[in-house]
């Protein structure tokens, strides 16, 4: 027996839920979805969960994951439910709920609370380097060791846990019976979604939105390994430095792209935007073209002289890595490709008991 | 270009010559006032003279209206005036109205065509007939129906080539080119407006692929298909003539939709789908059958009996809008509905080979721009605001100017009619008050 909450809806409205109550389920929204499929239909379902506020159901289903937004339900739908932005706030809220620390939760539904978290990563990075005397070169070296060292604690204290967390709750918690060699099997999956987001191509509106989310998430990827593994900023190889000014370059491009987007609002996918939606395209923008900015500063040799831009270029990087990437949208990169690899393993699974 | 006449009176002027506007007029004349009847198409009779059956007693429309339409026609204090429109209607007192009415040319004098069909014969010129929905054709000389009123022929002088032919082989010359655009200045004392409504036009909804894929057709068009004065005397399906052994409909099109901009429900949809899935199943027993609803709105007397009865039939109810519709890659003129079954939850695809878009009832705004002084207000969905709606259902917000049928919302025949009556007894009242 389930029980029904009505209250649940007022919850996920502030994870930006709009007017989900007013479906009468026709089904349309599931009809016109080109990624709705027999086995998984959605998003009707996720709207009579949610308007009963089932959210035991909520939490483990991963259809949430499975949609890539282009909006067609919401265009189409005769109540004006709008079940696309419903989808969007499902991931928010699921996020949250993953997220052991209950931070995400806090940060998605208030902005004050995000902004104090921001303005006191920023005066941290402005204090250390105050108590290291404004030393560029200690500065620096801490910089880079700050990004191994972040990237190393986030994922096995916060990433880490919250993916078993998601297991448990889509496997673990319905009683799925899973053999070890269906995950090993699955593991394919996972690679290929995380790294080519190739379900999206589903998606009824365009390749150019996946192409440039594909550029993105590459560029991204590259310059983390560059700055970190290659040491891009303390680099004298030609071809390191090249690479790092076209990953940059790629990356604050394509945010430019996507925040001038979201600001002109043309497509369903741009025309709701939560301060989360807002901070993760800002900051990988602002990470991008500090980035550049600096290295530009280091080959014309004036960074000694203007060690502000790297300061920013630090603060900003702080902020994304203890911010956004384990509380913030950043995670949406992981949860979505961990969705892909569990739907592959319960998928295997039912297969498997038929 | 237009000839002037003035100084015409009547009682009431009625504005629209369909079921609500022919029996308003007819309880008018009976009373002893003079009626003057404006009806902007070449017959009277409105939507219901081309319907096949009514729900849920399934009477034959056609018989139900005709002889009404006969009536109206011979009324000696009721004057006709087809193919004319009303440009606009001033209050000048209580009691007093003062209306211009432009009058078409037909480029045939009614009373002397004998409806012999010989013009229709000799016309070179063949275009889609808008009486038949557009699943048959017409020539440019032509009687509008079979069962028109007047039955008398038109020239749809647009198409006309002009050539003579029809002139040539009329034996009573009643055709006459020369006829002009007539503007008649009457005065009346009181005005009845029922203009009726449109029908969604699906063309809106290209995900339906209306006008795109053959086989889709509407409501209306299976309407002529069923009724007695049919154009292909059997049900085929319009892109190869086939006879269809596997029927869709697709309710709630254009109704109970925000996104198309009409979020109200129809109220007709419904009856008249699984009016039409009866004939249906009389027609073509061996057919499949499968109505796709949302909620299935069987509120009237007799209503869910009739649903009911459907059911027992053979007729399927699938509970779910249908998303989208496309066309067979075999050529074989089929169509795929995509759909979310509601009872299973899960997305289906069905393969029918003939599908009717059951249109809904938008409104008819035309009377809002024939009133230039006062301002006759319109509900928020476009219809006409009645402004007691539950005491005088008939008032508008003009003294004197009443609402009968569906110019005031969507309703069925039975309703339409009361609408009528009501809106004649309110008419006859404010004509004797003193």
């Amino acid at each position: 027996m389930a029980n029904i909450n009505p209250k649940f809806g007022e919850a996920l409205k502030e994870y930006g839920g709009i007017n989900f109550n007013a479906c009468y389920n026709c089904g349309n929204c599931t009809a016109v979805c080109s990624l709705s499929t027999p086995e998984d239909s959605f998003p009707r379902e996720m709207v009579r969960l949610s308007v009963l506020g089932l959210e035991d159901d909520l939490k483990s289903s991963l259809k949430p994951w499975l949609c890539y937004y282009c909006g067609e339900c919401t265009t189409h739908c005769p109540q004006t439910a709008n079940p696309g932005e419903l989808m969007m706030s499902l991931r928010r809220w699921l996020t949250a709920k993953y997220d052991w620390t209950g931070l995400s939760g806090l940060l998605y539904k208030s902005l004050p609370l995000s902004i104090i978290a921001f303005v006191l990563t920023a005066f941290g990075v402005i204090a250390f380097a105050f108590y290291e005397s404004f030393n560029l070169e200690t500065i620096i070296h801490f910089g880079h060791y700050f990004e191994m060292i972040a990237i190393g604690a986030v994922f096995t204290f916060i990433l880490l846990p919250n993916i078993i967390r998601m297991w448990w709750f889509v496997i673990l918690k319905p009683k799925i019976q899973v053999s070890f060699s269906t995950y090993v099997k699955s593991i394919g999956e996972l690679i290929v979604h995380m790294f080519t987001q190739k379900r999206s191509l589903g998606c009824d509106d365009n390749q150019v939105r996946w192409f440039e989310h594909l550029i993105l998430v590459l560029g991204y990827l590259a310059l983390l390994f560059t700055t970190v593994f290659l040491d891009w900023f303390s680099s004298q190889n030609l071809f390191i430095i090249i690479l790092g000014y076209v990953e940059s370059v790629v990356v604050f491009v394509v945010t430019f792209d996507f925040m001038s987007s979201r600001i002109k609002k043309k497509k369903e996918i741009n025309k709701f935007s939560q301060p989360s939606d807002w901070f993760f395209v800002i900051w990988l923008f602002l990470m991008g073209l500090t980035a550049f900015i600096v290295r530009v500063f280091i080959d014309l040799n004036i960074l000694e002289t203007n060690s502000w831009i790297y300061l920013l270029h630090l603060t900003v990087l702080v902020q994304w890595a203890i911010i956004i990437v384990p509380f913030g949208k950043w995670t949406h990169f992981l949860y979505r490709s961990f969705a892909m690899y569990f739907a592959k393993v319960q998928e295997l699974s039912a297969q498997l008991k038929k | 270009m237009s000839i002037l006449q003035k100084n015409i009176s009547f009682d009431a002027l009625v504005v629209g010559g369909g079921i609500a506007g022919g029996e308003a007029a007819l309880n008018l004349a009976t009373t002893g006032f003079k009626v003057l009847l404006v009806e902007k198409e070449l017959s009277i009779g409105g939507k219901m003279i081309m319907l096949s059956k009514v729900f849920p007693t399934l009477d034959c429309a056609a018989c139900i209206t005709t002889p009404k339409v006969s009536e109206i026609s011979r009324h000696p204090n009721i004057t006709i005036y087809t193919s004319s429109e009303v440009s606009n209607i001033d209050k000048i007192a209580e009691n007093n109205f003062e209306a211009t009415i432009i009058r078409k040319p037909r480029y045939v004098v009614i009373e002397d065509c004998t409806a012999c069909q010989l013009c229709e014969q000799a016309c070179p010129v063949s275009v889609p007939d808008q009486y038949q929905y557009n699943l048959v054709g017409r020539k440019a000389a032509f009687i509008p129906f079979s069962i028109a009123s007047p039955k008398a022929a038109a020239i749809d002088i647009d198409n006309c080539i002009l050539c003579g032919a029809c002139e040539k082989v009329c034996p009573t010359n009643c055709i006459d080119f020369t006829q002009e655009t007539e503007e008649i200045q009457i005065s009346v004392k009181t005005v009845i407006l029922a203009t009726g409504f449109k029908l969604f036009d699906p063309l809106l909804m290209p995900r339906y692929g209306y006008g795109l894929f053959k086989n889709v057709i509407t409501s209306m068009q299976m309407e002529r298909e069923l009724a007695p004065t049919r154009p292909f005397n059997t049900v085929l399906r319009p892109g190869d003539g086939k006879v269809p052994d596997k029927i869709a409909y697709v309710l709630c099109t254009g109704s109970r939709d925000a996104s198309i901009g009409n979020p109200i429900c129809s109220q007709i949809c419904c009856m008249y789908s699984i009016k039409q899935s009866q004939l249906l199943m009389g027609a073509l027993p061996m057919a499949d059958v499968t109505i796709y609803y949302l909620n299935i709105r069987s509120f009237g007397k007799g209503f869910e009996e009739f649903y009911q009865q459907a059911k027992g039939m053979g007729v399927n109810f699938v509970k779910g809008k249908i998303g989208k519709i496309r066309e067979t890659e075999n050529g074989n003129g089929n169509l795929i509905l995509r759909y979310e079954n509601i009872n299973e939850g899960i997305v289906k695809e069905a393969e029918h080979d003939m599908v009717i878009l059951s249109v809904g009832v938008l409104p008819n705004q035309d009377a809002s721009n024939f009133f230039k002084k006062e301002e006759l207000k319109l509900d928020s969905y476009k219809f006409i605001y009645q402004a007691d709606s539950l005491i005088s259902p008939a008032r508008t917000s003009i003294d004197g100017v009443f609402v009968a049928g569906t110019a005031s919302g969507p309703m069925d025949i039975p309703d339409s009619i009361l609408s009528a009556g009501s809106a004649s007894s309110e008419a006859i009242s404010y004509l004797i008050q003193k």
